[in-house]
């Protein structure tokens, strides 16, 4: 197994981006007729490796060598004709145009210029054959299923002569007979001595396919080997760390009346069956990987979008609000993720951001009392410490940490009894994280209820009083947060599905 | 097949087909050979501007600066077919060739710095073009003071020279094919239409130019991670388009015997137009060089019937802007209706 011929290896690859190193000093070397997982939390790096391996990025430092010898890719192109294939989550490929076309595309047979249609829809389609596919070469690829358009993509590498394919989480949108299909093939690939690189965050498919793993975390690997050689319990360590903790801010108060109930709540296909409360004064964590169905969750509560079973109770009274304007006049509001698209209006002052959300209440026939605005923006401003504290500034002036204060004096002037904060420190320097945890917890000793939603474990395990597990749409358990462990959470979070649709 | 299957394959041809048999029956001299080679005459540079244009939007890009390039290049075109130095040295149809070069390269040149814009700089195409649009305008009215460049004074001491150079691009912008059975002959620049629509049509549908065309219009993101030169695709879109504009001032050129520099003003919405009905969307990834021939074919017919019915030009206006909105609407409808997967059997 160690011994086998090494098909492509990058070697000590560092990838900086402007304020974050994505990649430091990483090795990976994929060898011939084996699969070799890539496991890592989000963030931890997996992407930006494959951007490397495909020609789309170019490290700072380190070197790639292909079956032993030193290249250089300048761009996708040149990866390609190397025989290096990488499978984006979101396929590379154009809707508007047939499966044959697709497979083909940037190297159409024909010469002069001009297209050898048969010899592509010919070779397409033996590709196609090959792997299974039961659809015609000259079908538009808007038509195919996500499982067909990932035929696509592996006929697409095998007409090109692929010597490594990566796959970026190929089975994240397969039913589990799809995936069972995929796991043929690529055996099928292994035995013809291709090498496969496989990213994942399933850790039973890391055992069914893998030969080999490499586990990167904060942009670091952590770990490489034999699947043999490693326990479940240890790659969960190898991609948690220990060294990651944070200042954990205590609660004051016993908590409250329920504030928020859910009793088994479910849209499809993004969550189902999600049960729990929500006390005034405490803060509960919504754990799990991105795509897990938290935010669905979130949005659902907040009159965003409506459910389709299940039902909740705010301050014991029936709740189903069915846009976020009546969600907050029950008060229920919801500081989403995506500050810049969804939180704040950029182009507007500091001052009409906060008091978005309470107009009517400032204003009288239709006019906005100028100076009664001016003073409720200036005092909620001031009590969340925003720097400079300047009412008057384009909310895009100000830094990560700031703007998300803008959203939270928004909510608070809503006076809203129930926070569900998505990501609360998302895109913020770590100095603003403490401090942002900081007024979430003077919140909840205040006697609001909060839910919130993260994906990083520090945060999860020193901000919350309970912390509830999500993975694939479904709660997987709770855990009281003085005493649950990164390991624990992860593990759960890591829960394979089994409930979803086939 | 459905309704909507027969609307999807065969799309606006049957509206055009349609308004055609509407016409011919109920309006009195519209379907004579004349009338109908008149109709060829007259769309051929509007035609001509929009499958340039249709290669643009394809890409999901946009060129408003045709019109203008159709200026610039006329009196560019039209300086030298009244040069006396050119028409001296050259002959009457040298000069004409020349004159024609011309003005292909003042629209490759301009289609050229468009793509080089948003290819390379990545600016919006929208506004790229905008700003050539109004340059280019400027620069062919700088050029001629305003005035339209053409026939020369009865006392010019080379007008015999120049009457003959502007006589000899006239064979192309304003000539006719003798063709049995009609006697007024086949327009040159219909011919000139029709070859370039079908060479565009070739270029789209066989040469992988035209297949990356349409990738990059479709999925440019996808078409960059597999291979395919966005960014030079991106640059002869614009040039083709240029260069098209180019080729339809010369035309208009030869047929008038004189460049002004308004000609072409409003152009570029009249080839957009042609685009969008015939099929093209401005999505991108979608659209055929004989969708922009049929686009203006409808738009011609249409214009043609009601002149031909003494309907008021402002009512033209308003039937063409129902058209397009038709057309639209058209392709949504079409595009509603689900094409299936076919299956291979045994397997």
């Amino acid at each position: 197994m160690t011994d086998r011929e090494v098909l492509l290896s990058l070697n000590a690859i560092t990838k900086r981006y402007p304020g974050v190193v994505a990649l430091d000093g990483v090795d990976l070397a994929v060898q011939r007729g084996s699969v070799h997982a890539l496991l890592g939390e989000n963030g931890a790096g997996k992407s930006t490796l494959l951007k490397i391996l495909a020609g789309a990025e170019q490290p700072d430092e380190g070197g790639i060598r292909v079956a032993g010898e030193a290249v250089a890719f300048q761009r996708p192109r040149d990866a390609l004709r190397l025989g290096i294939t990488v499978i984006y989550q979101e396929f590379a490929l154009v809707p508007e145009l047939s499966a044959a076309a697709n497979v083909f595309l940037g190297m159409e047979p024909g010469r002069y210029g001009v297209l050898d249609e048969r010899a592509e829809r010919d070779a397409a389609a033996a590709a196609l054959a090959q792997l299974g596919a039961d659809f015609e070469a000259g079908t538009p690829v808007r038509l195919l299923t996500g499982a067909e358009k990932q035929l696509v993509e592996l006929a697409r590498a095998l007409v090109r002569d692929a010597r490594v394919i990566a796959l970026d989480e190929p089975t994240a949108t397969l039913s589990s007979r799809e995936t069972e299909r995929l796991f043929e093939r690529i055996h099928a690939l292994r035995e013809r001595g291709l090498g496969i690189v496989f990213v994942t965050h399933r850790l039973e498919e890391v055992r069914r396919i893998a030969d080999r793993v490499t586990v990167l975390r904060d942009g670091r690997r952590t770990w490489t080997g034999g699947i043999g050689d490693v326990t479940d319990a240890g790659i969960i360590r190898h991609m948690v760390g220990r060294d990651v903790e944070m200042e954990r801010v205590a609660g004051r108060a016993a908590p409250g009346a329920v504030a928020l109930e859910v009793r088994g709540l479910g849209r499809e296909p993004a969550f189902r069956n999600v049960s729990f409360s929500l006390r005034a004064g405490e803060i509960v964590a919504l754990a799990g990987l991105v795509g897990a169905g938290r935010t669905e969750v979130a949005r659902c509560l907040a009159g965003a979008d409506p459910w389709d079973a299940g039902d909740a109770t705010v301050g014991g009274a029936p709740f189903r609000p069915r846009t976020p304007r009546e969600a907050a006049r029950r008060g229920v509001v919801y500081l989403p993720e995506e500050r810049k698209t969804q939180g704040l209006i950029l182009g507007m002052r500091v001052r009409e951001n906060a008091t978005l959300a309470i107009l009517p209440r400032l204003s009288r026939f239709g006019v906005v009392r100028a100076r009664l605005e001016r003073a409720r923006a200036q005092r909620q401003v001031d009590e969340l410490e925003l720097r400079p504290p300047d009412i008057e500034r384009e909310v895009a002036t100000l830094s990560g940490g700031n703007q998300q204060k803008v959203v939270m004096a928004k909510w608070l002037l809503a006076d809203a009894a129930v926070l569900i904060v998505d990501e609360p420190t998302r895109g913020v320097d770590v100095g603003s994280k403490s401090e942002i945890h900081r007024r979430l917890r003077a919140l909840a000793d205040a006697g609001k209820a909060l839910l919130v939603i993260s994906s990083e474990l520090p945060e999860v395990l020193a901000l919350a009083d309970r912390i509830l597990v999500m993975s694939e749409g479904v709660l997987r358990g709770e855990l009281d947060a003085r005493t649950a462990t990164a390991e624990q959470v992860l593990a759960l979070a890591l829960t394979p599905g089994g409930s979803r649709a086939a | 097949m459905t309704a909507r299957q027969i609307g999807a394959r065969y799309g606006v041809s049957l509206v055009l087909a349609l308004i055609v048999l509407v016409a011919a029956l109920f309006v009195p001299g519209f379907f004579t050979r004349a009338n109908l080679t008149t109709i060829l005459l007259h769309v051929s540079i509007n035609s001509v501007i929009a499958l340039g244009m249709t290669f643009v939007i394809i890409t999901a890009g946009i060129d408003l600066s045709v019109g203008s390039i159709v200026g610039l290049a006329g009196v560019l075109a039209a300086a030298t077919l009244t040069n006396a130095a050119i028409v001296h040295a050259l002959g009457p149809a040298a000069a004409a060739v020349a004159a024609a070069l011309v003005g292909l390269g003042v629209g490759a040149a301009l289609g050229f710095v468009n793509g080089a814009l948003i290819a390379w700089l990545r600016v919006a195409p929208f506004i790229v073009t905008l700003a050539t649009m109004t340059v280019g305008r400027g620069l062919a009215r700088l050029f001629t003071g305003g005035v339209p460049i053409g026939f020369p004074d009865p006392g010019d001491p080379d007008y015999a020279g120049k009457v003959a150079a502007l006589d000899a691009l006239h064979h192309l912008g304003g000539g006719r094919v003798p063709l049995p059975g009609l006697p007024t002959g086949f327009p040159v620049p219909a011919v000139v239409m029709l070859l370039l629509v079908a060479a565009g049509g070739f270029v789209l549908t066989r040469a992988r130019f035209g297949r990356y065309v349409f990738a990059v219009g479709g999925n440019e993101e996808a078409s960059r991670l597999s291979g395919v030169p966005v960014q030079s695709v991106k640059l002869g879109v614009y040039v083709i388009s240029g260069m098209c504009a180019g080729l339809a001032a010369v035309l208009l050129v030869g047929q008038l015997r004189s460049g002004g520099p308004d000609a072409g003003m409003l152009y570029e919405l009249n080839a957009i137009a042609a685009a969008v009905i015939g099929g093209t969307s401005l999505f991108g990834g979608v659209g055929s060089a004989l969708g922009a021939l049929v686009g203006a074919l409808l738009i011609g017919v249409l214009n043609n019937s009601l002149d031909l019915l003494g309907v008021q030009s402002f009512w033209q206006e308003i039937a063409k802007g129902v058209i397009i909105l038709l057309a639209v609407v058209f392709d949504v409808w079409v595009k509603k209706g689900g094409q299936q997967v076919r299956r291979i059997r045994g397997r």
